[in-house]
């Protein structure tokens, strides 16, 4: 009993310790002060107007999302049908191709990053927003075509012989018969993607150039000249906006589900 | 017939297959050529520049030392957590394992600058301490190792719970019970039973924190900055600062060199039976 005890109070300690740095930057963000303190002198939502109303993150805030976007269905695009051939058919080297499709993962982003710089750099001018797209989406591959696979293998084949066998061609099964089966699978994919697409820094990192920065980016640019509350009042915007999409997410496809064994790209 | 499906499924997988090559396998294997190719031939040069170094030796055993220290608090507080969690009623440990997924979910700059308020100058710990009278200044915790290990403790401890609680509970209930009835000792019944069965959990949660920590960059730029420098920090400052691209490519070889044989190396100590 004594021991459960000590496990349980581990427990409490270490959720004070995840949790708790997020209480303290909701607190801090309502100061009025011009200088991070907590606890705030007195209360006021004066860094989130500012903040709002920054140029600077309001372009790199629309950078990220038609970053994320634009990745994430051109991810989906090449990544549903592979993951569909792998699961469905057998062809010569598959075992390799599907480990070389979640080779991204073992690759660090920075790394996938900086190769990408260095290999446009051969081109001459290359377009920053393309570069940052093309990064994108060999870090979100791998998440769309595993997350895809494991609802696609869930799915009875039979109900799909059935259709091909009643003179319904390959094509019009797949989109008739098993891309609505997949539904769930295909959405929680695209959830992952996007929120991985819009926390990303690593991959990003070299990527970015002047005007075209996605917002983490922006976040660490602007951190390097000013030290004020700005960026802790956009970082409670983040937070509260991460737990209404996960919320939703849960809510409508208990997304913990295909999360089990996930390596994020969170740092 | 048959070489005909194979044609057709090759049709859908190489799209993806052509995209990762062009971008992902090409620039890779270009940058390992171009860590060897100094005044435009082959040669050692960047890599011998780069290992004479004093500094680069300091900031990669730091690198080491750090995540190693990171995974092994991480499973100190992991482990007993996820024993826990994992006895758990099912639907309060769905709750508090939506609680840990959140924070994964949560942008790691705004999760590591929230460690900036609290170590800064005139943060939490600061003012608590001054308030105290323990301490008359400010005493420095930003841009220290300590900080960098509380701060990537903090990012990736998720991913050491996650596989160990998800290990735990597919344990076959009543086994530790069955054991201890059979007349084992609390400790023995732990240790010869839980734990063995606990194993792949804890290879799996070791590799993504050490890997994770090694390669993480925000948590050592913000909470380190140029004053404790890691591999990451040290790629980005060579490249984007120094302009020294040769250094840096030898710094990213070395950095996805030691990944991967991190990963090769933990996958040794993963259970055989499974």
């Amino acid at each position: 009993m004594k021991k459960q005890w000590l496990s349980l109070s581990i427990l409490i300690l270490t959720f004070i310790f995840l949790l708790g740095p997020f209480l303290i930057l909701f607190i801090s963000a309502f100061g009025s002060e011009s200088t991070i303190i907590f606890p705030p002198k007195k209360f006021s939502i004066f860094w989130f107007q500012k903040v709002l109303n920054m140029h600077m993150f309001q372009n790199a805030f629309k950078t990220s999302v038609f970053l994320a976007t634009a990745s994430t269905f051109v991810a989906l695009i090449i990544g549903v049908p592979a993951a569909y051939a792998s699961n469905r058919f057998s062809y010569w080297g598959k075992e390799t191709l599907n480990l070389f499709f979640t080779s991204p993962i073992i690759v660090p982003g920075l790394i996938i990053g900086f190769s990408l710089l260095r290999f446009f750099v051969l081109f001459g001018n290359f377009s920053i927003f393309l570069g940052l797209f093309i990064g994108h989406t060999i870090i979100l591959l791998p998440y769309i075509i595993r997350v895809v696979s494991a609802s696609l293998s869930n799915f009875d084949t039979s109900i799909e012989e059935a259709a091909v066998s009643l003179g319904a061609s390959r094509l019009k099964t797949f989109f008739l018969v098993v891309l609505p089966n997949v539904r769930s699978g295909v959405t929680a994919a695209f959830i992952l993607a996007f929120i991985t697409s819009l926390n990303d820094v690593p991959v990003s990192l070299f990527l970015s150039g002047p005007g075209v920065a996605p917002l983490p980016i922006q976040m660490l640019t602007y951190m390097e000249y000013y030290f004020d509350p700005t960026i802790t009042a956009l970082s409670t915007i983040l937070i509260v906006f991460t737990i209404f999409i996960v919320q939703v997410a849960e809510k409508t496809l208990g997304l913990s589900g295909f999360l089990s064994g996930r390596r994020n790209e969170i740092s | 017939m048959k070489k005909f499906v194979s044609m057709r499924s090759w049709l859908l997988v190489f799209p993806a297959f052509l995209f990762l090559v062009l971008f992902f396998l090409i620039p890779l294997l270009y940058i390992f050529v171009e860590s060897f190719i100094s005044k435009g031939g082959f040669s050692f040069f960047h890599y011998q520049e780069t290992f004479s170094d004093s500094a680069f030796r300091t900031i990669y055993f730091r690198s080491i030392k750090i995540s190693f220290l990171v995974t092994l608090l991480a499973v100190a507080l992991g482990y007993p957590s996820a024993l826990v969690i994992a006895k758990m009623r099912p639907n309060k440990r769905a709750f508090i394992m939506s609680l840990i997924i959140l924070t994964l979910m949560v942008n790691s700059v705004a999760r590591t600058f929230a460690w900036f308020v609290i170590m800064g100058r005139f943060g939490l710990i600061n003012q608590f301490l001054s308030s105290l009278s323990i301490i008359n200044h400010p005493v420095k915790i930003l841009f220290t190792e300590q900080a960098i290990i509380i701060g990537l403790l903090q990012l990736f401890f998720p991913l050491m719970v996650l596989p160990l609680v998800s290990a735990l509970e597919n344990l076959p209930a009543g086994v530790e019970e069955a054991a201890r009835s059979l007349g084992a000792s609390k400790s023995k019944a732990f240790f010869r039973i839980v734990f063995p069965l606990s194993t792949e959990g804890l290879v799996l949660g070791g590799t993504l924190v050490f890997t994770g920590s090694i390669t993480a960059y925000t948590t050592p730029a913000i909470l380190g900055g140029n004053k404790v420098l890691m591999l990451s920090t040290l790629l980005y400052q060579k490249s984007m600062v120094l302009f020294d691209w040769g250094g840096a490519t030898v710094v990213s070889i070395v950095m996805l060199l030691t990944t991967i044989a991190l990963n090769r190396a933990l996958h040794q100590f993963k259970p055989k039976y499974s």
